[in-house]
């Protein structure tokens, strides 16, 4: 039993038109016994980033904590928000100071970047448990349903998704996946994050 | 025992002087002031700093001198802090923070054993995204703030007065640095030529440059706002 | 004194009789027709063996096979599916119906049961009622017919893409409307496109080219939409039963 399929569960993370969207399901589970159904892997970063972890839920929670606990700092010092960009380089750097002994957990970032002249710009961006960043330009997967996330969301995702049409691709897309999986599933949560504001949607799905 | 040069008290970096003084920072200030005067003056889309670089000796080869330089592409005057800052969020420091991180190491220097204070001032210019064009200058002491316009160095006082006469909100860098080369000639020994003074300057990039973004893709160089005139530029400059 | 050198350490040799050589398969059935369909990439490893080797045959004026696995295998198994099916023919003067197919293909990879065909099969085509049908399979013969089913190296990629686009699922019909039970052919070519473009853009094993099967009922014509399309009939025995047709496309060959 591999230690990043241990626990379950599954993140997913899309570009649109002027917003992006993140998504995760719920399980939490101990090899093929399910232990809870309100694990949630998706975390505020700023008003503008979110972030998922996938892999061991130990990990997950500890890496939240540390990077609650780097992003106060970043914001007592320069003051002012951390930008998307300058984020997924604080979560490399901060994974591969474990090179050898890593976390066990990939995660997955959505976010709005500041443009020079004063708009937003859809960002998100991956990265292995070591902190090799993978930078798309439509969606980003990981967790044990990764492989049905790809062939789901090569399917369904078009450029230029508005918001409404953007929850309700990354929704199909991350449902009928996890339902195809038997490690991950058991409810789900979607963001979108637009400029003016974050919507948080809980979905129903196979509960099996 | 109370004596002028702060007796028994002296020679302790961190021991206060009955008078509340650390009596090492003011040596350390008193080394900076006799030093050679350095300027900066923050324009309305740049900074201009300059420097005085005169050699006590014909001997020394005064083009290895070098008192202007660049820290990283957006900050002009530490590299180690800088690239440490690069490696963990793949960016340059604003030039707020790269001034916090030189002024803590400033500060270290009057608390630590076996050490002693640095007999330098710095100024320190640089254009970030956040604050735009700064200018900060740094005291032995380890504490630093953001100026309009200042100077260090042999002259401070009669350049910061010269500065204050001459400064308004909206100078332009084309301007400034002709303040800048008015101040320093009020009180330079000897012949101002393109050998024996130092400019740089930052330019505040249009909105244009920065959304062109980074020289070689999104993981490249950052184009440098600031840059040391050339000895021709100097001279140019000079000329006018 | 015996000679010494003679004594060796135990050695173990083992010979691996199977191969996985990639590729991807799918099955579509509708109202009065069935699709088949397989790209045509066989790989060994990281190595591309060709990059056209069919994995879709045509059995008989109703009935297509797709296997997937070890090729060798799937050759082979296809072979002496196709004589069983003659023998059939000669002894019966007719084509064995499908259902009766799928029975046999049971009874054959079952027989193999201790040293099977490492292969999946998926059979596709027409019924005697004149529905159109697909039957999967696994190595050892277990079966079961269902209304779509992708099997290979992108089964994990495509199968949730067709519960999502052919059964509908995790998706709430109008008020007062359902979904429908089989979609037009013209709608499930495009979703078997845009499957085998999808596992072909993220499954290295799987691109090259696409072959798609197509099995109409008696009687049946296919749509304008399609017949644009110029897909190719195979001959048939019997002028006025069930047609094949052929439709080939290119997919990426990186």
């Amino acid at each position: 039993m591999s230690i990043m399929e241990h626990n379950g569960g599954s993140v997913i993370a899309m570009a649109g038109k002027d917003c992006v969207a993140i998504a995760s399901d719920l399980r939490l589970g101990a090899g093929a016994m399910t232990v809870a159904l309100n694990f949630e892997k998706i975390f505020p970063v700023t008003d503008r980033i979110y972030m998922g972890l996938t892999g061991l839920a130990t990990d997950i929670i500890t890496l939240r904590d540390r990077f609650r606990y780097l992003v106060n700092m970043f914001t007592i010092k320069e003051s002012r928000a951390i930008e998307p960009s300058t984020y997924a380089h604080l979560v490399s750097s901060t994974l591969y100071s474990r090179r050898f002994g890593p976390y066990f957990t990939e995660p997955v970032l959505a976010g709005l970047e500041r443009t020079p002249s004063g708009g937003f710009k859809p960002y998100i961006a991956g990265a292995d448990l070591i902190g090799c960043l993978n930078f798309a330009e439509d969606f980003i997967v990981a967790g044990t349903a990764s492989d049905k996330l790809f062939g789901v969301a090569e399917g369904l995702w078009e450029p230029d998704l508005g918001p409404e049409d953007l929850f309700e691709t990354i929704s199909q897309t991350l449902l009928n996946a996890v339902d195809r999986d038997a490690y991950s599933g058991w409810g789900a949560i979607v963001y979108i994050i637009t400029p003016e504001k974050v919507i948080t949607r809980t979905l129903k799905g196979r509960m099996d | 025992m109370a004596t002028a040069d702060g007796g028994a008290y002296s020679y302790s970096l961190t021991v206060f002087s009955p008078s509340g003084k650390l009596v090492q920072i003011e040596h350390a200030l008193a080394a900076v002031s006799q030093g050679t005067t350095s300027l900066g003056i923050k324009a309305s889309n740049g900074i201009v700093i300059a420097t005085e670089k005169k050699s006590s000796s014909i001997l020394i080869d005064d083009s290895m001198l070098e008192k202007v330089a660049v820290i990283c592409p957006n900050i002009g005057i530490a590299r180690k802090s800088a690239q440490a800052y690069w490696k963990i969020y793949g960016e340059y420091p604003p030039t707020r923070v790269l001034t916090q991180e030189i002024a803590t190491v400033m500060q270290k220097a009057t608390q630590s054993g076996g050490i002693r204070p640095y007999g330098v001032s710095l100024l320190v210019a640089g254009y970030d995204g956040n604050r735009g064009p700064t200018l900060y200058q740094v005291d032995p002491s380890g504490s630093f703030w953001a100026w309009k316009a200042s100077a260090i160095g042999k002259n401070m006082t009669n350049a910061k007065t010269f500065l204050e006469k001459r400064y308004n909100d909206d100078i332009s860098l084309e301007d400034a640095i002709h303040t800048a080369l008015l101040t320093l000639k009020e009180g330079f020994e000897g012949q101002m030529t393109e050998k024996t003074i130092e400019i740089g300057v930052v330019t505040v990039p249009t909105v244009a440059e920065l959304e062109e973004g980074k020289i070689g893709g999104t993981t490249g160089r950052v184009k440098p706002t600031f840059r040391k005139l050339t000895e021709e530029e100097v001279r140019d400059y000079l000329a006018l | 004194m015996p000679d010494m050198s003679a004594i060796v350490n135990p050695q173990q040799r083992q010979f691996n009789p199977y191969a996985e050589n990639g590729g991807t398969i799918l099955a579509i059935a509708g109202a009065d027709f069935t699709v088949i369909a397989g790209d045509t990439r066989q790989s060994e490893g990281y190595s591309i063996q060709t990059r056209y080797a069919p994995k879709v045959f045509h059995l008989t004026d109703r009935a297509v096979l797709a296997v997937n696995g070890f090729a060798a295998d799937g050759n082979m198994f296809v072979k002496k599916v196709k004589q069983r099916l003659e023998w059939y023919r000669h002894a019966h003067a007719k084509d064995m119906p499908l259902r009766a197919i799928a029975r046999l293909i049971q009874t054959m990879l079952y027989a193999q049961r201790f040293f099977p065909y490492y292969v999946y099969n998926i059979l596709g085509g027409i019924e005697e009622d004149g529905t159109g049908a697909v039957y999967s399979f696994d190595p050892v013969g277990s079966y079961e017919r269902e209304a779509c089913r992708a099997a290979g190296a992108a089964q994990s990629l495509v199968q949730p893409f067709l519960d999502n686009q052919i059964y509908f699922k995790n998706q709430t019909p109008a008020q007062g409307s359902s979904h429908p039970a089989h979609l037009p052919l013209p709608d499930v070519l495009s979703i078997v496109i845009d499957s085998f473009t999808s596992a072909t853009e993220r499954h290295i094993e799987v691109g090259d080219g696409l072959e798609m099967y197509i099995v109409l009922a008696k009687g049946r014509t296919l749509p304008d939409a399609v017949t644009t399309l110029r897909p190719q009939e195979l001959p048939s025995s019997a002028g006025d039963g069930e047609r094949v047709f052929v439709l080939k496309r290119d997919l990426k060959k990186d």
